[in-house]
């Protein structure tokens, strides 16, 4: 009761890794919004019994009323949490579009199940107005996230990579541990999913 | 000034526990744990989150006291010495918590308190940063408030990201949202 339920959706936010996803907590969620109900109906009771005793309820400050705006207060506080929640994980999928590629499909398996379906269609939704807007202005924006210093770098191949993936007309093997001289923009895609690491020196 | 709507820490600011006073009677209410029915008398005296307090302060219905974190045995230990009173323990979010309050309650020293606080320990601890070794490090960061840590954090980041530029080394990252890396099985 009192906004309790909002304050641990928030606070299971809160305990993630700052910047990074837990799995949406559709049980909390779903509580939350239980408890908005309840305050909801205390409401509606509380009014329905002011209107019955004959009083206008804006302006008689009885204990009822004054009841009715704890409720009141309580549903605004519990609507402020679970908003909260949903916009600072949009940011975050948002960001996920920008740094590890606009596939859907393209991220790790880890991260898509912990969106919900409809974080999901924010995600492709929002990849697409992304891509259409590269097409329309005809610059690539999601490239160069670190300013360049050469055009090629070397890498090393940590993950798991498909087989034959066509770079430059010629079909590439990027097995395990292989060491490879890219073109700075084909390789940092793979390393921003953490598929290859860069070697200095 | 941008909107606080949204932003986690506000919310968890304002979720901290102050005394109020209830100037008005409320009914269907069970927030008074010492009251037997679902109804609060007017008198009675009651911990509720900020929020809430903050709310019904605005409509008159209560008046806001200063809660424990703020109280005299802290201002002593602050006075005596700022730098090592685990305020963390006390109320995570003293100062912003406290600048809450300030404008609410009438004591007129809450002001004084947080600055001479912070200022105190920010030149004690948080300057510190780049000198102290890990062990000394690791004995006070328990007693930082959540504002301290964010500084404290941000100060070692750039730090990191300095001594990175000048040794140099792989500069394209994996992107720090995915998480830590987990060893291949």
């Amino acid at each position: 009761m009192y906004g309790r339920k909002g304050y641990q959706l928030v606070k299971d936010f809160a305990s993630g890794e700052k910047g990074q996803l837990k799995p949406f907590n559709s049980k909390l969620f779903d509580e939350t919004l239980e408890e908005c109900e309840q305050n909801h109906h205390l409401i509606q009771s509380l009014m329905r019994k002011m209107q019955q005793e004959g009083l206008e309820v804006p302006n008689n400050r009885n204990a009822d009323h004054y009841g009715a705006l704890v409720h009141h207060l309580s549903l605004i506080r519990n609507k402020r949490c679970l908003m909260a929640y949903v916009h600072n994980r949009a940011d975050i999928v948002r960001d996920l579009a920008w740094r590890v590629g606009l596939e859907l499909l393209g991220l790790p398996p880890e991260i898509q199940e912990k969106l919900t379906t409809l974080e999901k269609d924010y995600f492709k939704n929002h990849s697409v107005a992304v891509k259409s807007y590269m097409g329309k202005v005809g610059i690539e924006l999601n490239v160069d996230m670190v300013p360049p210093k050469d055009p090629y770098i070397k890498v090393r191949v940590v993950g798991d990579i498909a087989e034959g993936i066509v770079m430059n007309d010629k079909t590439t093997n990027f097995a395990r541990h292989s060491m490879h001289f890219l073109k700075r923009t084909d390789a940092e895609p793979y390393i921003a999913r953490g598929q290859m690491e860069e070697l200095t020196g | 000034m941008a909107s606080k709507y949204y932003d986690i820490d506000d919310i968890l600011t304002e979720e901290e526990f102050a005394p109020v006073l209830f100037h008005k009677p409320a009914n269907r209410v069970t927030i008074d744990p010492s009251a037997e029915t679902n109804y609060v008398e007017q008198g009675a005296k009651v911990e509720l989150p900020f929020w809430l307090a903050h709310e019904l302060h605005l409509r008159q219905a209560v008046s806001i006291n200063l809660p424990a974190s703020f109280d005299q045995k802290t201002r002593l230990e602050i006075q005596a010495d700022a730098a090592c009173v685990d305020l963390r323990s006390r109320c995570p979010y003293f100062y912003e918590f406290g600048c809450k309050l300030q404008p609410l309650v009438t004591d007129r020293t809450l002001g004084i308190l947080l600055s001479t606080a912070f200022k105190i320990r920010y030149k004690e601890r948080l300057t510190k940063v780049f000198t102290a070794t890990h062990l000394t490090a690791s004995k006070f960061l328990p007693f930082l408030t959540i504002e301290e840590t964010n500084l404290y954090e941000a100060a070692h980041l750039s730090m990191t990201a300095f001594k990175k530029w000048r040794t140099g080394g792989p500069r394209f990252q994996r992107a720090s949202i995915l998480g830590r890396k987990r060893k291949e099985s």
